[in-house]
């Protein structure tokens, strides 16, 4: 395995630890607000993957200034575009999770997902 | 597609069958009646009169022109039809060969004189509308099936006819009614499923699916795979063989025809459990082919299987007191005859199993009718209450006796020639010991079927003068037994809507009997060209 | 008749609109307003079904007119169009049978938001259907979980709140694989758009560049779906999900929702990265021993299960499983079986789901098995729709699930190693769905003892759900229509998939 490869695409690597650490964290944490936390990691992570992929080194963002028009001044404009839409697609997600949130525990004063299953079960009961 | 009329008696019945249901249906939701019929009423009924009059004229006459029509189509030649594509490859698709010829005329005949038996038994089950919708739409369903020329199609109205019948177990409402037919239709349907799961099997194996005379199982498909071939087969025999009541899925038939009301067990015991029979034929002889089950294990298992059925209903019939679940035991083992006909792959056997399925069917219809009348003109269910029924009404007896010879397979009755088919077909075929095994077998079981029918004729005519003892319920048996008795001297015999079917059914069971050469060939032909 | 070609984008953007109208509008016009939208979306993909059969290709809307890499685009073929005539059909008949559920179940004031979230689960969908777009795809993936979580939890209690979480982490889970997904895909060939990412693909593949990304990327995209469309063992919110949400909401859930996934899947396949490629990477290997376990775990689940609804739940994981398997058995026959389940499953699922409610409403609102004795009497339009529901599932011919299950079999039986397992899970799942749903259709006609007799066991009568009573025998037809003459959409199916290439 060329590790070397690895370490040149340094920014990459860390993107995906960043994605594994959102991921085990919304999958296995089990307070909600840090399951939360754990999807805003993971589609960080995402993001910084993407804008990685546009980015060129040496060039600027991709707003005319000056009067260039060059594509060579600039960097790739759409995966910052993607970024944008993923950022509100995320938002919109969190806003949706943290209300939720807000009602399971008005309902049951706790965060904890497995705690409120069993009060459901005695609820029925 | 010149030949599409040969459907023309499925489109009637099924036509009528429906007007019918939706007549009942519509009266149901006007009159917002429970579900569960109502004792008839007794003041209600001479102004549905006129209705009822009309319905059963509409439903002989429907049968008598289907029938027509059916024998028509049937007896015309080789015609075939193919309706539609169900799937690419596999068409809902028609064919009249000698098999369909054989079961179908069966099915009309018994089918017929059940319905005009019904006319008059069904009066006191009420809900006549919805049996003869139901009963026509089996009917039509029922010829589809003979006349499937695939698996596919068979298998489709294999299991329509299910859905179709299953109504006419729970015809009563009752809880135990009920009851049965659920059970009837979880054994039915549990044992297509293995029909079907060994159907998937042979799409792989087989050249088609479309019924060819010696079977379509292509050998280069079988080479080197035939491991899981046999057992597909088994399955299937097991399944399509709850149908006709093989065991190990045989429990739901003498749970679910003693409940049905009369003709209705008669068309389930003669008729309904002759469709696993045309199935496991379908399956064996036009699509596996004999030549590769002969000489293997599933074979003997199938074989034993067999035996095992025909030795258990007998002796179930034997211990059972109700007339009708005896008689619903002896299907039991006598639909286990034909299936061991078929299961020693000879001519002879084949013969028999042909001979078997229109020599049970008039006789075990005849006997359900039997049972019907006895149950409808006195109320008497049990074997024990029927002491000195002879003397009320003789030619009913007499009607029962005959049937009983024929089941028993006494000479001259149509029932000593199939058995003595099935007994030739055992001994000659090269299946080791079991061709001295079987026949033993089917012998001791005809000597049941004498000890499980015959003490009825005996007690019928000559009952004798009961030994009282001391307690309190034999002697009001005994008292009731008496009052049947002096009420029975004075002759008393059923409508002619309800006798002139049962004498024409005796007069078939001693008929066939007596000039079997016409059938022998017949079903000796058909033996000649699948084996 | 070009001017056909618009209806696909407007009927996005029409129900995209018709969310905000329905918020202002009273409770009444609301309802008329989504039933006449929907209604109005169906002919519409009825008459693109019609223009695409009419002039035998697929065509591309392109949005803006910005030409290929880099506009957006909408493509409209012979199966997205019927796919999206049947989602709206579906649709409409869930509406209808749900309606008076929803009035009772859901707060007045709350109402209106159901059919905001309706219309926007709509346009999701079809958005999903006809995207020719990757990253509108995912945008619409999130869109599509967000009004799902919505339908499930505007019934409040601390049941569906709870479900709806577990779905939003589910889907959560699922959703950022796939953008995952989707990113590694961007990277390795520049583009988001569907026919040049295939074009780019194939060219990788050709060239034998970046094989293990790619595979990554497939697998990503793949278990995103899975978790998405709750494949087994990611089925754990499903359940709860289905079970408590109003009747309507768990009919649409369990029929659409998850289905749109598989939607975009099968276009993943197809058109992003080309069939010939996945069936020959061993993603699809994973995909059918999911799709068995999944098959025989959820019947086992169901038969455990003593809650009609939840049971009911549970058999859409088995069913879930069949898709899964059929893909997995990477042929186009399989693929065309699994397509024709999804319709069938959508068919029958919905009905049942809207018979059961019938069914615990005769039965004093318990959904506890012992409690049901005797229903199929006291309502009977809804016993005899859950009959067929039942028989369906179960196979029986006639209904849609026969057909079905005879597809995947004969798609399974060209298959030299997988043939065996796939006939063998068929023939247990087959007998499983037999045991749980005939022992329900037995308890439902079983008769009721005198002593047995419980409080709230009325009758209802047709008469007095009209609405309901319609969109029931509706669906009963449906099922009969497919179970006796799949072939016509069988064929479109077919036609549809080779468009996709």
């Amino acid at each position: 395995m060329d590790f070397g490869n690895l370490f040149h695409n340094y920014a990459e690597a860390v993107a995906m630890i960043l994605f594994g650490i959102g991921f085990s964290n919304l999958l296995l944490q089990k307070n909600l607000m840090k399951k939360i936390i754990g999807l805003n990691i993971m589609d960080t992570a995402t993001y910084l993957f993407l804008a990685l992929k546009g980015y060129i080194d040496g060039r600027k963002a991709p707003v005319v200034v000056d009067g260039i028009q060059s594509m060579e001044a600039y960097v790739n404009p759409i995966p910052s575009g993607l970024v944008l839409t993923g950022i509100v697609v995320s938002v919109s997600v969190t806003a949706l999770m943290l209300s939720l949130t807000i009602r399971l525990y008005r309902r049951y004063h706790t965060l904890d997902l497995d705690e409120i299953s069993t009060l459901l079960k005695k609820e029925d009961k | 597609m010149s030949d599409l009329w040969i459907l023309s008696p499925v489109l009637l019945t099924l036509g009528v069958g429906i007007f019918l249901l939706v007549w009942s249906f519509a009266e149901h939701i006007l009159a917002a009646k429970a579900f569960r019929p109502a004792e008839p009423a007794a003041g209600s009924k001479p102004e549905k009169e006129a209705g009822l009059k009309t319905v059963h004229g509409l439903a002989v006459g429907t049968l008598l022109a289907a029938a027509v029509l059916t024998l028509g189509a049937a007896w015309s030649g080789d015609r075939s039809v193919t309706l539609f594509y169900l799937m690419k490859d596999i068409p809902i698709y028609f064919h009249i060969d000698d098999i369909s010829r054989w079961f179908v005329t069966v099915v009309t005949v018994i089918w017929v004189l059940v319905g005009i038996y019904s006319t008059v038994y069904m009066q006191h089950e009420g809900e006549e509308k919805r049996f003869f919708g139901f009963y026509l739409l089996v009917y039509g369903v029922l010829v589809c099936l003979d006349f499937s020329g695939n698996l596919v199609t068979m298998y489709l109205f294999y299991e329509l006819m299910t859905l179709a019948s299953f109504p006419l177990v729970l015809h009563n409402g009752s809880r135990e009614a009920i009851m049965a037919a659920l059970k009837y239709l979880f054994y039915s349907l549990c044992g297509a499923y293995m029909g079907l799961f060994g159907i998937y099997f042979l799409y792989r194996y087989c050249s088609s699916l479309t019924f060819m005379p010696g079977g379509t199982l292509s050998p280069e498909a079988v080479s080197g795979q035939a491991g899981i071939l046999p057992v597909a087969v088994l399955l299937m025999l097991i399944g399509f063989g709850a149908k006709a009541g093989m065991f190990p899925l045989h429990a739901w038939l003498p749970t679910a025809h003693p409940v049905a009301p009369s003709p209705a067990s008669a068309a389930l015991s003669g008729i309904i459990v002759k469709s696993g029979v045309l199935a496991i034929i379908r399956v064996v002889y036009y699509i596996v082919g004999p030549d590769f089950l002969r000489g293997t294990w599933v074979q003997y298992t199938w074989m034993a299987l067999t035996l095992v059925t025909v030795f258990m209903g007998s002796l179930l019939a034997y211990r059972e007191p109700v007339l009708k679940k005896r008689l619903a035991y002896s299907t039991v083992s006598q639909v286990s005859y034909i299936l061991f006909g078929l299961a020693v792959l000879s001519p002879a056997g084949f013969t028999g199993a042909l001979l078997h399925v229109a020599f049970h069917a008039v006789v075990k219809c005849g006997l359900f009718l039997t049972a019907g009348i006895f149950l409808f003109c006195c109320g008497k269910t049990r074997v024990d209450q029927l002491a000195g029924i002879g003397r009320r009404m003789p030619a009913v007896l007499w009607c029962y006796t005959l049937f009983a010879l024929a089941l028993i397979g006494i000479p001259p009755t149509s029932g000593f020639v199939s058995k003595w088919y099935l007994a030739q077909g055992a001994l000659h075929a090269d299946i080791g010991v079991w061709s001295y095994v079987g026949p033993a077998v089917l012998l001791v079981s005809a000597l049941l079927t004498a000890g499980y029918l015959l003490p009825i004729t005996m007690k019928g005519f000559f009952p004798g003068q009961e030994e009282s003892s001391g307690s309190a319920e034999d002697t009001e048996q005994k008292q009731r037994v008496q009052a049947d008795t002096a009420g029975a001297a004075k002759r008393q015999e059923p409508k002619a809507a309800m006798l002139v079917p049962l004498l024409i059914l005796a007069a078939l069971a001693l008929g066939m009997g007596l000039l079997p050469g016409v059938f022998t060939d017949f079903a000796g032909g058909i033996a000649a060209l699948v084996i | 008749m070009d001017f056909i070609r618009n209806f696909s984008f407007f009927s996005i953007v029409l129900s995209l609109f018709s969310g905000p109208l329905s918020s202002i509008l009273g409770r009444k016009w609301a309802k008329r307003v989504n039933t006449a939208e929907i209604i109005l979306l169906g002919l519409m993909s009825v008459a693109v079904l019609w223009y695409v059969l009419q002039t035998g290709e697929a065509f591309v809307y392109t949005m803006g007119h910005f030409p290929a890499p880099w506009g957006n685009e909408i493509r409209a073929g012979v199966l997205e169009a019927f796919m999206a005539a049947f989602f709206c059909l579906i649709m409409l008949l869930c509406m209808w049978g749900g309606v008076r559920e929803r009035e009772s179940e859901i707060e007045a004031s709350k109402q209106n938001l159901y059919y905001i979230m309706v219309n926007l689960l709509l346009c999701s969908l079809l958005a999903l259907i006809y995207t020719n777009d990757l990253f509108t795809a995912y945008v619409f993936v999130e869109i599509n979980t967000i009004s799902a979580c919505g339908l499930i939890m505007i019934r409040q209690n601390g049941r569906t709140i709870e479900a709806a979480t577990r779905y939003m982490i589910m889907s959560l889970l699922g959703s950022g694989l796939l953008l995952l997904g989707l990113c590694f895909l961007y990277d390795l060939t520049g583009h988001l758009l569907m026919s040049n990412i295939q074009e780019a693909v194939h060219a990788l593949v050709a060239n034998g560049q970046y094989q293990t990304p790619l595979l990554v990327s497939i697998s990503l995209m793949c278990v995103g779906l899975a978790i998405k469309s709750a494949l087994f063992p990611f089925h754990t919110w499903l359940p709860d999900a289905y079970g408590y949400s109003t009747v309507s909401s768990a009919a649409i859930l369990s029929s659409l929702v998850s289905k749109g996934y598989i939607f975009l899947l099968v276009k993943i396949f197809y058109r992003v990265i080309g069939f010939d490629i996945i069936s020959s990477s061993k993603v699809i290997h994973v995909l059918f021993a999911f799709g068995i376990a999944g098959m025989i775990v959820g019947s086992v689940d169901a038969i455990r299960e003593n809650d009609i609804r939840r049971m009911i739940a549970y058999s859409s994981v088995a069913q879930i499983g069949y898709i899964y398997m059929g893909f997995g058995l990477g042929t186009t026959a399989g693929v065309i079986a699994s397509i024709y389940h999804v319709v069938c499953h959508a068919a029958t699922k919905s009905l049942l789901f809207i018979a059961a409610s019938g069914i615990t409403d005769v039965s004093g609102g318990s959904r506890h098995f012992e409690d049901l004795t005797g229903a199929g009497y006291r309502n009977k339009l809804a016993g005899v729709a859950f009959t067929v529901g039942s028989l369906s599932m179960v196979g029986v011919p006639m209904f849609a699930g026969f057909i079905s299950k005879l597809y995947f079999a004969q798609a399974a039986v060209g298959h030299t190693v997988k043939m065996l397992p796939t006939l063998i899970a068929l023939a247990i799942s087959t007998i499983l769905n037999a045991v749980y749903f005939m022992k329900t259709v037995i308890r439902l006609y079983t008769p009721v003892k005198d002593g047995e007799k419980k409080a709230g066991y009325g009758t209802i009568t047709v008469r007095q759900q009209p609405v309901k009573a319609v969109a029931l025998i509706l669906f009963i037809l449906l099922n009969v229509i497919l179970g006796l003459n799949a072939e016509p959409v069988i064929g479109l199916i077919r036609t549809g998939l080779e468009m996709f290439s």
